[in-house]
């Protein structure tokens, strides 16, 4: 690869990348780029192929069409996984070795690493530092995780689901570091299935199902197209209605899909339409995605 | 290899805490020597049989740590967060193989130090050197047989099946008693066994005998075996990891 100007502040690119697991094909030809100073948020519904496209580009997995660059060189090459930091989506530590231990061996790989003392405070785990790893509750072992992921000084953060089975305070206490990383040119890539975890932090936002790229850009422009309300009310029946993505019925109990849901609410004020048991809930990305995708995925 | 002995430190350490892992390879080997061989006046028995235990010290550590500690990690969340640091399947290895042989070392010590005490072993000045690198040449080979071990066989399997080919080898390759002691049945396998043709040619160095060609290359043959099932194991454990 040439690294020309454009290309000098791209971290980590997937191209084209496909990979099929026996009958199943987990991503079907995905780009993807990260730039220095800004959070890609990944997100998709579950086994949309985010963990697989992160897979490959940190090197775990070789692609088996397109290819995967991280600084500009292969991924599964060890020397090219020197800058990046890593939370996986699943966590687990030795029984046998203490907090310290683990992070004192995570530092050992990276040539300019922070302290274990530093790094330990930031993430609120000082306290524990002397406790066998395995034996931290799921919380404190997903902060250790994180710990871990900062542990070489990064350029680049790659997080796959890092505050699933988070604490609200622990949630927002990750927001800041990640968003501090970022302020100081860090890039980070992050998967989640929260819509507002991304609209929390992302400077850009890609969707990803089944495999394939669906949607990709600022976070208003996907918030418009996956932040979807669902909207359930009984009727005798429906007129056209304004702002509706799609619409289910079950025995006169409707459920209806929006983006906006208040210029939906208005409408059927405005309409007459007799109805009951108004419920208004902010749809799950699955749902979101479902209605977009029409329910192929 | 700051990366290799930071990795020989953690595995040092996490085995140490393992009574799991220290019990049968530190203690059983010594305590069997004991218990099954006793004291006798015999010098070149009680040599031959120090050789074997020495053998069989070391046959412990490699299946245990090899063998079990591979099967138990390599399917867990920390194996895979591992691999996502700036670490090569290579130097991850160094640091097993180097701890390894740290608790071989010490296995194979234990039985030797006590041999000397209880019993009129005598292994002449210029045996030691041939004997050590008996030892060692035997101990690739099983340490490789350790490593396919671990990548064929599965985690909850790891510990029973470590355990029954450490007692089946050590008792069908004549490394209990004297070979001449087995019962002829087991003559149709006996000799074809790595901890047969091991001991072979460490009894012969120990006691200062010439040692047959066709041993070596017999031991040669399972170290190309035990490698090239290693390698097949750990590819194929690579490819089912990406699913």
């Amino acid at each position: 690869m040439t690294t020309d100007a454009v290309d000098a502040q791209v971290v980590a690119e997937l191209w084209g990348v496909h990979k099929r697991y026996g009958k199943v094909e987990a991503l079907r030809g995905v780009d993807l780029q990260l730039h220095a100073g800004e959070l890609v948020a990944l997100l998709g519904p579950n086994g949309a192929g985010k963990t697989t496209a992160v897979g490959i580009l940190l090197g775990q997995r070789r692609p088996d069409a397109g290819s995967a660059r991280l600084f500009g060189r292969d991924p599964t090459r060890p020397a090219a996984r020197r800058s990046v930091g890593v939370t996986p989506q699943e966590v687990g530590f030795p029984d046998n070795l203490t907090v310290a231990e683990v992070v004192d061996l995570v530092r050992v790989h990276y040539p300019h690493p922070a302290a274990t003392s530093e790094l330990l405070g930031r993430f609120g785990l000082a306290e524990v530092a002397g406790r066998r790893a395995g034996g931290l509750s799921g919380g404190q072992q997903r902060r250790l995780a994180v710990a871990l992921a900062f542990a070489g000084r990064p350029q680049a953060v790659v997080m796959d689901e890092p505050t699933s089975g988070l604490d609200v305070e622990a949630r927002r206490r990750l927001w800041e570091v990640v968003r501090a990383f970022v302020a100081d040119g860090g890039a980070v890539l992050l998967t989640t299935h929260y819509l507002e975890e991304a609209q929390a932090l992302a400077s850009r936002v890609v969707v990803i199902a089944g495999g394939l790229v669906i949607a990709h850009g600022s976070v208003e422009e996907i918030t418009a197209r996956v932040g979807l309300s669902r909207v359930r009310l009984r009727a005798p029946s429906l007129p056209e209605l304004p702002a509706v993505t799609s619409v289910e019925v079950t025995n006169g109990s409707y459920i209806l899909y929006t983006a906006d849901p208040d210029e939906l609410v208005r409408a059927l004020s405005l309409q007459g339409v007799p109805f009951s048991g108004l419920q208004v809930e902010r749809a799950s990305l699955e749902e979101a995605f479902l209605s977009l995708t029409g329910g192929a995925s | 290899m700051r990366i290799v002995l930071a990795h020989f430190k953690d595995q040092t350490l996490q085995h140490l805490r393992a009574p799991g892992y220290l019990l049968p390879t530190m203690a059983m080997p010594g305590l069997f020597y004991f218990l099954f061989e006793g004291q006798d006046t015999e010098v070149g028995l009680v040599t031959h049989l120090m050789a074997s235990y020495a053998m069989w010290a070391i046959l412990g550590v490699a299946f245990f740590q090899f063998g079990v500690g591979i099967a138990e990690e390599r399917t867990t969340a920390w194996e895979r967060l591992l691999r996502t640091l700036p670490l090569s399947a290579g130097q991850r290895l160094g640091g097993r193989v180097l701890s390894a042989a740290l608790f071989a070392a010490a296995a194979a010590a234990v039985v030797i130090v006590e041999a000397h005490l209880v019993n009129p072993v005598r292994v002449a000045a210029d045996r030691w050197l041939p004997w050590t690198l008996a030892l060692l040449a035997g101990g690739i080979v099983v340490a490789l047989g350790g490593i396919a071990m671990g990548y064929w066989v599965s985690r909850r399997a790891a510990t029973a099946v470590a355990m029954l080919a450490w007692l089946l080898l050590a008792y069908l390759g004549g490394l209990w008693a004297l070979p001449a002691e087995l019962p002829s049945w087991t003559e149709a396998v006996s000799p074809y066994l790595p901890t047969r043709l091991w001991g072979e040619v460490t009894w012969a160095a120990v006691l200062g005998q010439p040692s047959a060609l066709g041993d070596w290359l017999g031991l040669a043959a399972w170290a190309v075996g035990f490698a090239a099932l290693a390698l097949w194991g750990y590819r194929r454990d690579e490819t089912v990891r990406s699913t």
